[in-house]
Formats: structure tokens, sequence, C-alpha cells
């Protein structure tokens, strides 16, 4: 999986490219707890080019919004596929996670 | 379209995820299935793998996990079988040591991912093997091809 990194005024932006399973997730999960020790409070995860997640991702994004919601930081995931949707879903993260359609939907909430 | 039943090991470890997802990437594709078939198969089959590499051996050996995907009519049926300590996944909650969330239950997500995502599912203990079968139901349209 590839994880590109942005900055947008004060938003740290994560854009996921590929998979999210238990063999990935540990990745991601240093990246964005780096990114929450470094200060940041506002945070978006593009889904776009996300093709697949399994609970050991649902799992780092849970922590993560529990941990910038301690700092009273924002986190905002945007523009999923309709099968990794569905997987937030099931596990009824789609009720307390803050799902928007798009990039420009994420932005705008902050 | 392919009538034959298909299996494949893979070793304890994590890594094999990728292959995993490409053995289901071949078999569904020459089965003619959807991508969202695919999709919640192999995420069902991942929960299910992940969860016998976390808790399953005692051991630092290598051990083998057997997969067999059965085509039978307008099902699919999944087995999975590990030399792993008895454990059935169905009844017991994964423990997940680093998360205390309060507002969901976190340990058992991926059995309950599966649970959602499969039609039926059934542990049974034999001969020293956890054997795990799961059926999916396909449509007659996603199967046409």
């Amino acid at each position: 999986m590839e994880i590109i990194e942005e900055k947008q005024n004060a938003v740290n932006i994560f854009k996921l490219n590929g998979r999210l399973d238990s063999n990935t997730s540990q990745g991601f999960e240093k990246k964005i707890f780096q990114a929450i020790t470094d200060g940041s409070k506002s945070l978006v995860i593009d889904f776009k080019n996300l093709d697949y997640i399994s609970s050991a991702g649902l799992r780092v994004i849970l922590k993560a919004t529990k941990a910038i919601k301690r700092e009273e930081g924002q986190i905002m995931l945007c523009d999923m596929q309709d099968y990794v949707k569905e997987v937030f879903e099931i596990a009824g993260f789609d009720s307390f996670l803050p799902i928007v359609p798009t990039m420009e939907d994420a932005l705008k909430s902050f | 379209m392919a009538k034959k039943t298909y299996s494949f090991e893979l070793k304890s470890n994590l890594s094999e995820l990728d292959r995993l997802c490409h053995n289901l990437q071949q078999f569904c594709h020459s089965m003619g299935l959807h991508p969202k078939c695919l999709f919640e198969i192999n995420l069902a089959l991942d929960e299910l793998f992940t969860n016998i590499i976390s808790y399953g051996f005692q051991d630092d050996k290598e051990h083998q996990i057997k997969f067999t995907l059965t085509p039978q009519k307008d099902l699919l049926i999944l087995c999975i079988e590990d030399d792993g300590v008895p454990f059935n996944p169905i009844e017991a909650d994964t423990p997940d040591l680093e998360c205390s969330i309060s507002e969901c239950k976190i340990g058992g997500l991926g059995i309950h991912l599966i649970k959602n995502l499969m039609d039926e599912v059934c542990y049974r203990r034999c001969r020293g093997k956890n054997i795990l079968t799961m059926k999916k139901k396909i449509d007659a349209h996603e199967a046409a091809g």
C-alpha cells in the first residue's frame, strides 16, 4: 500500500492507495500517529484509491479517531469506494465516524 | 465456467495476504464472479487467516494453512484448515489488547464481518485441525461468465 501525505493549510491529508489489511495497517498507524504526536489537529483520510479494507484497517481508523478527539482535533474520511464503505457500514462505524463524499466536503468541515 | 474445486496453501505469515488476494482474483476471474463477490470472499478469508496467524500457533514454526474453494450450483463453499490450537472463531471473541473502545465492540469485529458477508459459517475440530466452512450464495448472473 502507498500512503501519500500532503498538507493544506493546517490540514494533514493521507491519501491511501491499495489495500489496508493486517499486513499494511501498522505502517499506516505509525504515520497517522506521528502526525497526531507532531500536533496535527485536523486530519483527512482520502479513500479514493483504496481498493480494500479489513478489520485491521478499521481498528487503525478507530484508534486514530479516538486519539485525535482526545486532542480536541477532528478527523474526516472521504471519497470511499462502495465496497469499502459497506465494510464501515457492516461494522457500524458509519454511525460515529464522519464519512463525507468528497475531499472538498472534508476540507470545508474544518 | 470453471466448476472444479480450487485449493491452495499459504504459509503462516501475514505477508501471504498478497498471495491470498492474487489467488482469489484468479479464481473469481475464471468463475466470472462479480468484483463485489471477490471483495467479500477476500475479506472473509483474510479475517480468518489473520486470526489464525495472530492467535492460532504457540510455536515459532512455519505452518501451512489450506484453502479450498468449491463451486456448487448457486453456492460457493469456502473451507479453511489449520493445525493451530483448537479455536472456534464463531463462538469466541477476538481478544484485542491494544484497544479499550467504549462505544463499540472492537473484539470480534472480524467474525462480525464474516457473519454478515457469508450465508453460513460452520466450525469443526477434526484430527487435530480447525476446519471452518463457509457458504456464500452467488447470483446466477454473477456466475454467468
